[in-house]
């Protein structure tokens, strides 16, 4: 099984690369108004659009104050998740690259690799964490 | 009345129906005997003879009447039929093609001709066929109709194809970007014009193509026909669907989507909302059901109307409802609208708390049915008379449209409303007496800094029936925006299933040069208190 493997501030995460649809960089990120702080903005490639996501802000959003539009640097690279019926785009530290793993990682969420702890996700639990997050007004 | 909508409706609805007599035609050649399929025969010629009726076409109905004749003598199986039976109905089958192109008129002689023969042919008694010249040599004049209905106008391609058709212009597109910088002299202007025109065709190119992912809503509707049938057949009840409005396009993407809540809405139409045949008869009512799929385009919004002509929703049930789980009173339910009082079935806990009323299959999924709705950016809304029927009104944003719309900028936020609400474009002098206050102004509500400036960029809002946003009696609403990109053609995308959330939007634009832009709801403008 392959595994495409990035970095969040300190952590490695790793997703199934089968769901990897390309890595883009230097695409512009339009900002939307009214979304969580790890909501980057949307991006429209290849014919459809996509909503941009800061997994590090997703995942430990009180820790910091910029918003991650503003945290967008320069030659960005982003990351395509589509899976189901389901797309997104995310915004990593680094791209480490692809690992491949004996068997299936089903019930892992840590899997140890050249000394680095890679935590795995799903694009489902990302998914599922940007559902309990609030958008627009009350 | 308007009848050339209803001519329009016809001819799509009869070039359907010849082909799927061409179709049952070629299978009944194979199997003569089969009685079934001249029952379906004979029931496509009778929908063709029916509508033409209506319009008073009579050259068609008259023709298609003696067809008609033919048929129901094969389904009987009193006469049998024969090759050149056949035969004559795949001529007929064409020479209505052409009539129906020419709305039922004859223009010459010889098509007249035509026509008269193949009037008298059906007059005779079909076992005579055999009897008279030399039938199975085909009519020559038939010819002619038949090779203008083989011309190839359509062809049919894969999805992806065109998704990958618009991947790769858009790359074409990016590429300009990257654009190598020559040196002044290098740069002639003949070169210059050349990369202009080159990238102007390019957007065109890529506009067109976006096209192609629209789809027909009629044609869309029509592939609900065989499983409105199969749920009708699984309730034991007999459904005739209408489908009026065909010619509205929207994405192939949204209306994919759409599938799932609207087989469970049929569901609902049919399991609960049309009465078994034998109650229908006995209410004067006729023994088949009745659902219309009805879709139109209003502003920016696609309408999908889905009507069945059962038995209506139950008021006093959903008023039992209300007072026993919501612990409304009579007042509080005497305030609520008609449309209000039907929405409840909408609401999650509707389905679960009303299962011992007769309400129940009314609300079992409904709040599933209306929360998808909801994803796409629409919304969902019942209508219901008692004995009448039911309506059940999807909206959504018209996906992939083009619209043009007035693009600004608020801050960092690239905004836009459709040109159809803007009535002017101004600019207002703040260092003056102006009074500011009287200007809707939404930065601090979008987390914008409002810095002080001297002067703003004003788009005055028509069609404002927003009571939230209104600012005193004003009719117009002065909505003020940093700087004004312009007026452009926008495809119009939905919202995704996380924006959808936001309300202020009603749907995505992207640009020519592919930018993108929100499109804000105006009638969702919060008040300037909040």
């Amino acid at each position: 099984m392959k595994l495409f493997v990035f970095k969040s501030k300190d952590k490695y995460i790793g997703i199934e690369s089968e769901y990897i649809y390309r890595i883009i960089d230097d695409y512009k990120v339009t900002p939307v108004c009214l979304t969580p702080k790890c909501y980057a903005g949307l991006i429209f490639y290849r014919g459809e659009l996509f909503d941009v996501i800061n997994i590090k802000l997703l995942l430990g959003s009180s820790e910091y104050s910029e918003s991650a539009y503003d945290e967008l640097i320069q030659n960005q690279r982003i990351i395509i998740v589509k899976w189901h019926n389901k797309k997104l785009a995310v915004i990593p530290d680094e791209i480490i690259g692809m690992i491949w793993i004996d068997g299936d990682f089903e019930g892992l969420s840590i899997y140890h690799h050249e000394d680095k702890n890679i935590n795995l996700i799903t694009p489902d639990y990302i998914w599922k964490k940007l559902l309990e997050l609030s958008y627009g007004y009350h | 009345m308007d009848i050339t909508k209803y001519e329009k409706i016809f001819a799509q609805e009869s070039d359907k129906y010849l082909k799927e007599l061409d179709d049952l035609l070629m299978q009944v050649e194979k199997d003569l005997s089969n009685l079934a399929l001249w029952a379906e025969i004979h029931g496509k010629i009778h929908s063709i003879k029916g509508m033409a009726r209506a319009l008073s076409l009579n050259k068609i109905s008259d023709l298609c009447h003696l067809m008609e004749d033919w048929s129901l003598t094969f389904q009987k199986g009193t006469i049998n039929s024969s090759p050149d039976a056949v035969q004559a109905l795949f001529d007929s089958s064409d020479f209505l093609r052409y009539l129906v192109s020419k709305k039922g008129s004859i223009e010459t002689f010889e098509d007249q001709k035509l026509y008269s023969s193949l009037i008298s042919k059906f007059e005779k008694n079909p076992s005579e066929l055999t009897k008279t010249g030399s039938p199975t040599q085909k009519d020559q004049t038939t010819n002619l109709y038949q090779s203008s209905a083989l011309t190839i106008d359509h062809v049919k391609i894969k999805y992806s194809f065109i998704e990958e058709l618009l991947g790769l212009t858009q790359e074409i597109q990016l590429l300009a970007k990257n654009f190598p910088t020559f040196s002044d002299n290098q740069m002639t202007s003949g070169l210059k014009n050349w990369i202009d025109h080159y990238a102007t065709l390019m957007k065109v190119l890529y506009f067109k193509l976006t096209q192609l992912r629209l789809m027909n809503v009629g044609d869309f509707a029509d592939l609900f026909l065989k499983s409105i049938r199969n749920i009708a057949k699984e309730s034991n009840k007999s459904v005739n669907i209408e489908i009026i409005g065909s010619e509205i396009q929207a994405d192939i993407t949204l209306l994919e989507r759409l599938r799932e809540p609207m087989i469970h809405i049929f569901r609902n139409c049919i399991a609960h909302g049309i009465e078994p045949a034998e109650e229908r008869t006995n209410t004067g009512k006729p023994a088949n059901g009745k659902i219309t799929i009805e879709t139109r385009s209003e502003k920016e919004n696609l309408f999908i109307k889905i009507r069945d002509d059962g038995r209506g929703i139950n008021k006093s049930s959903i008023i039992q409802y209300l007072k026993e789980k919501q612990s409304m009173d009579d007042e509080d339910i005497g305030r609520m609208s008609e449309e209000e009082l039907y929405n409840t079935i909408l609401s999650p806990d509707f389905s679960s708390s009303a299962k011992t009323t007769e309400l129940s299959g009314r609300g079992i999924g409904m709040n599933v049915v209306a929360q998808s709705i909801d994803y796409l950016g629409g919304s969902l809304s019942i209508s219901s008379e008692i004995g009448k029927g039911t309506e059940f009104t999807i909206k959504l944003p018209l996906s992939l449209s083009i619209i043009y719309a007035i693009v600004f900028s608020i801050g960092k936020y690239n905004l836009a409303i459709p040109t159809l609400y803007v009535e002017s474009i101004s600019n207002i002098d703040a260092s003056s007496d102006e009074d500011i206050t009287s200007y809707y102004n939404i930065k601090n509500f979008i987390g914008e800094e409002d810095n002080k400036k001297n002067s703003y960029n004003v788009l005055n809002l028509k069609y404002f029936n927003n009571q939230a946003a209104i600012i005193g009696n004003q009719p117009t609403l002065h909505f003020i925006v940093d700087s004004i990109i312009g007026n452009r053609p926008l495809m119009v995308l939905p919202t995704g299933e996380l924006m959808s959330g936001i309300k202020l939007f009603s749907g995505i634009g992207i640009m020519e040069n592919g930018d993108v832009t929100l499109l804000l709801d105006i009638d969702k403008l919060p008040s300037q208190n909040q």
